[in-house]
């Protein structure tokens, strides 16, 4: 009976293959190509035919074996992330936290109050419009724990003090002759380094300076972004022109304000045409849309800053122990490119050594990094120079049998330095109430836990701090 | 070569007659033993008390119960020790007067020393006679609990068999030591010294306590020095008052233990006791790895804070701070892959 039925399916399905499209592709394989005897009985025949392939599984199951897992099984259920996907999750940043509890007397940090004594050991907000020009200089970092509060906050500690202090100094200094800073931030691993910059931005971007930052100094090493011989350069420089593009984006974005307000006062020679009495956010902008005119704009762009009148200008550079080294680029003869002869890096290592100087005053500030720095004994020796010169001790000598890079030695020759230890208890007794107050610890902060906290997290380092009550909560 | 053997054996069993310097006989036997005895006689001056040559001698006279033994006898002996010169110069008269003695002899009756002499354990029983008349004595004598008795490590069983030389049964020996045990809960205060006297035969040498370390010391800059060991790790840890700064090797906590458990047990001698932000640490460790070094320096800050705080031993010992913890990596054996596993079973 089936046998028939199927036989008279088969033999309509042949005759009318050009009709049927919406039939599965598997019948037509077996649909014999030969034609009929008659076709007039499976012209008749009731239409509706049981398909193969959809009754139940074989009784006793299916004894031939399957090697090989179909495209479908070895793609996983799951949606597979599209390319670019986990990278952009690994750097998300998360600024806010809608299921931490609002800090009542938080109070923040305003333009009058940014370089205030008063702030010592108290934990202050960060305004809104700050927090966006952060973001866009990318001093916050993914491994930070902002994603843990309402609202970005920071513990003034005792160091950030002493760079509001420099601060407040270049800022007071002598119109004619303005001061600037060069200084190493060193310290522990997971110490805030990072964030002592941030807060030197923020302090920054509250008093109206101008703020260029270089997030992370590997990313300028690495090798991952184009580059190409800069023409008359002696000895030869390389500039890298996506990278420069992105970083006067960054500038425009940090410095809208101050940018838009100031008209380009200079004569400058660009590749493209700038229309006259154009602001310095169009020049930059200029370079930011245009990436092979991107380092001549950025040079005209750091004339226009250095123009007398103009604000102070902050330099910060994180993971500085990536452009004291060769980089990852290659020469014409195959040979590393010193990191030095990358002109971004060119151009940091020249306001960092002092060769050019900040006619307007600055504050130039190399953070080393504890968990991302490969071993660099100039830096090493620099910060122990400049310790020594600080404590008026005997100045080191260097170790003879140690690879040491020239160029860095030579640029790190006389740089200060701000080492960043552990806080004090009082400091952590204050960013607890302030972990507890968010709601993100639940424990009673007493004298006792603060102090065994305090210990545990190595002598106050804040971010074992955090680490030690805030994420690893038994 | 029998005969010669034989021959042999007599003339040694003859010149160790001659040799004897002392007398053998002595408390219930009061007369001199005649010197010459011909190896051929059946008459045989035997001790009957049992020379304890094992036993350590001590000169004071045993506590004994007190028994009635058959009294002395009386016997008219010619020889005396001053004839001994006449005897070596007249063979003859020597002989008569050994055949005289020797009908004296016979008329002997030999008393053990001991009333279980007959016994199969003669020394032990006596041991245990001893025992019982000696808590008889003190029965009434006000007693502790056995766990406030001072604690005694007597000795084992095979040590009182050496030190018997009696083959003495498991349960006997044990009965024996809850009579010591019982004898032992009398009051400390009231134990009588012939108690004490008689518990020493069955102590150990060397008793729990015995060997008292020496106390530590806060050297002139308020130091105090401990050592921990744990696996294959070994710490010194130096506890000075302060507060709460650790240092592990000159690096702080975090950087040299990257887990907080780690660090978390490093100091947990002083986190158990709230004491964490009263001293300073530094530690210096070295050997193992890293949970053994944390587990190490534990051990050596409890004993340095011991040093400071004696009275925390207590406290220290419930948070697990004061015993070595004695688990080292098992041996491997042969036969084996590692110390228990062996090699994968295959039936041919």
């Amino acid at each position: 009976m089936s046998s028939s039925m199927s036989l008279r399916g088969l033999s309509q399905l042949s005759l009318d293959a050009v009709s049927r499209s919406a039939i599965p592709t598997r019948s037509l394989m077996i649909a014999p190509q030969a034609s009929c005897f008659s076709t007039s009985a499976a012209r008749y025949a009731n239409p509706t035919m049981k398909k193969k392939g959809m009754g139940a599984a074989p009784k006793k199951g299916v004894k031939s074996l399957r090697i090989t897992k179909s495209n479908k099984d070895a793609a996983g259920s799951g949606k597979r992330p599209a390319p670019g996907e986990r990278k952009a999750m690994r750097k998300r940043i998360v600024l806010s936290n809608d299921n931490a509890l609002e800090v009542a007397g938080l109070q923040d940090l305003t333009a009058e109050n940014a370089l205030d004594a008063s702030h010592q050991g108290k934990v202050r907000g960060i305004p809104e419009e700050a927090v966006d020009a952060l973001r866009a200089v990318e001093a916050f970092k993914p491994r930070q724990g902002w994603s843990l509060f309402r609202r970005p906050a920071v513990l003034m500690r005792k160091e950030t003090m002493e760079l509001a202090q420099i601060m407040k100094k270049i800022e007071s200094s002598e119109k004619s002759k303005k001061e600037s800073k060069r200084i190493i931030v060193y310290g522990e691993r997971m110490g805030g380094k990072s964030t002592l910059l941030l807060q030197g931005i923020t302090m920054a971007f509250l008093r109206k300076w101008t703020i260029i930052n270089l997030p992370e100094g590997q990313d300028i090493v690495n090798a991952h972004t184009d580059y190409a011989p800069l023409p008359g350069s002696q000895p030869l420089q390389y500039t890298q022109d996506t990278y420069t593009a992105g970083l006067l984006s960054q500038i425009v974005k940090a410095n809208q304000g101050f940018l838009a307000a100031t008209k380009v006062s200079a004569k400058h020679d660009l590749p493209l045409p700038l229309s006259k009495g154009a602001t310095l956010k169009q020049l930059a902008e200029l370079g930011a849309a245009n990436p092979e005119a991107a380092w001549p704009v950025f040079v005209a762009l750091w004339t226009e800053l250095t123009q007398p009148g103009r604000p102070p200008i902050l330099v910060g550079v994180d993971g500085l122990s990536h452009i004291m080294r060769e980089s990852e680029y290659l020469n014409s003869n195959v040979k590393p490119i010193h990191a030095h002869d990358l002109t971004i890096v060119r151009h940091f290592v020249d306001l960092f050594s002092g060769k050019t100087a900040l006619p307007n005053g600055g504050l130039v500030l190399g953070v080393t990094s504890g968990s991302n720095s490969p071993a660099n004994s100039a830096i090493e020796l620099s910060i122990a120079g400049a310790e020594a010169r600080q404590s008026k001790s005997a100045l080191p000598q260097w170790n003879p049998y140690k690879a040491i890079d020239q160029r860095a030695v030579e640029c790190l020759k006389n740089v200060d330095v701000l080492k960043v230890s552990g806080i004090s208890k009082e400091e952590a007794r204050s960013i607890m109430d302030y972990y507890a107050e968010s709601g993100v610890l639940r424990a009673q902060v007493n004298e006792g836990f603060v102090s065994e906290r305090w210990s545990l997290a190595g002598m106050g380092n804040i971010g074992e701090l955090e680490r030690a009550t805030v994420r690893l909560r038994v | 070569m029998a005969r010669g053997e034989l021959s042999r054996g007599l003339w040694r069993a003859f010149d160790s007659l001659g040799a004897l310097s002392r007398p053998q006989c002595q408390s219930p036997l009061r007369t001199s033993t005649p010197r010459r005895i011909q190896p051929s006689t059946t008459a045989r001056c035997i001790t009957t008390s049992t020379p304890r040559a094992v036993e350590p001698t001590s000169d004071k006279p045993e506590v004994l119960e007190k028994f009635t033994a058959a009294p002395e006898i009386e016997i008219e002996l010619e020889l005396e020790l001053e004839d001994r010169p006449a005897r070596k110069t007249g063979r003859s008269d020597a002989d008569k007067k050994f055949r005289n003695d020797k009908s004296k002899l016979a008329k002997l009756r030999v008393v053990p020393a001991s009333p279980s002499y007959f016994s199969a354990k003669p020394t032990f029983t006596d041991d245990v006679i001893n025992l019982l008349a000696l808590l008889r004595k003190v029965a009434t004598l006000p007693t502790v609990t056995p766990a406030e008795a001072p604690k005694v490590a007597w000795k084992t069983i095979d040590q009182y068999r050496i030190m018997t030389n009696e083959p003495v049964k498991t349960q006997r020996f044990h009965k024996m030591l809850h009579l010591l045990r019982r004898l032992n809960c009398v009051h400390p205060s009231l134990m009588p010294q012939e108690v004490l006297d008689a518990m020493k035969r069955y102590k150990k040498d060397s008793q729990p306590g015995d060997i008292v370390p020496s106390p530590g010391v806060i050297d002139e800059l308020g130091r105090a020095k401990g050592v921990g060991r744990r696996k294959t790790s070994s710490a010194t840890a130096y506890v000075i008052e302060g507060e709460g700064e650790v240092l592990v090797n000159g690096k702080s906590l975090t950087e040299f233990f990257g887990r907080l458990h780690d660090r978390e047990s490093a100091v947990w001698a002083l986190k158990a006791t709230q004491r964490l932000d009263k001293y300073n640490v530094f530690a210096l460790v070295n050997g193992g790895g890293v949970t053994g070094q944390a587990e190490a320096i534990t051990l050596a800050v409890a004993k340095a804070l011991l040093v400071h705080e004696p009275a925390l031993k207590p406290a220290l010992r419930r948070a697990g701070c004061v015993t070595r913890d004695p688990r080292k990596v098992e041996r491997k054996k042969p036969g084996h892959i590692k110390a228990r596993k062996m090699p994968t079973w295959v039936k041919r």
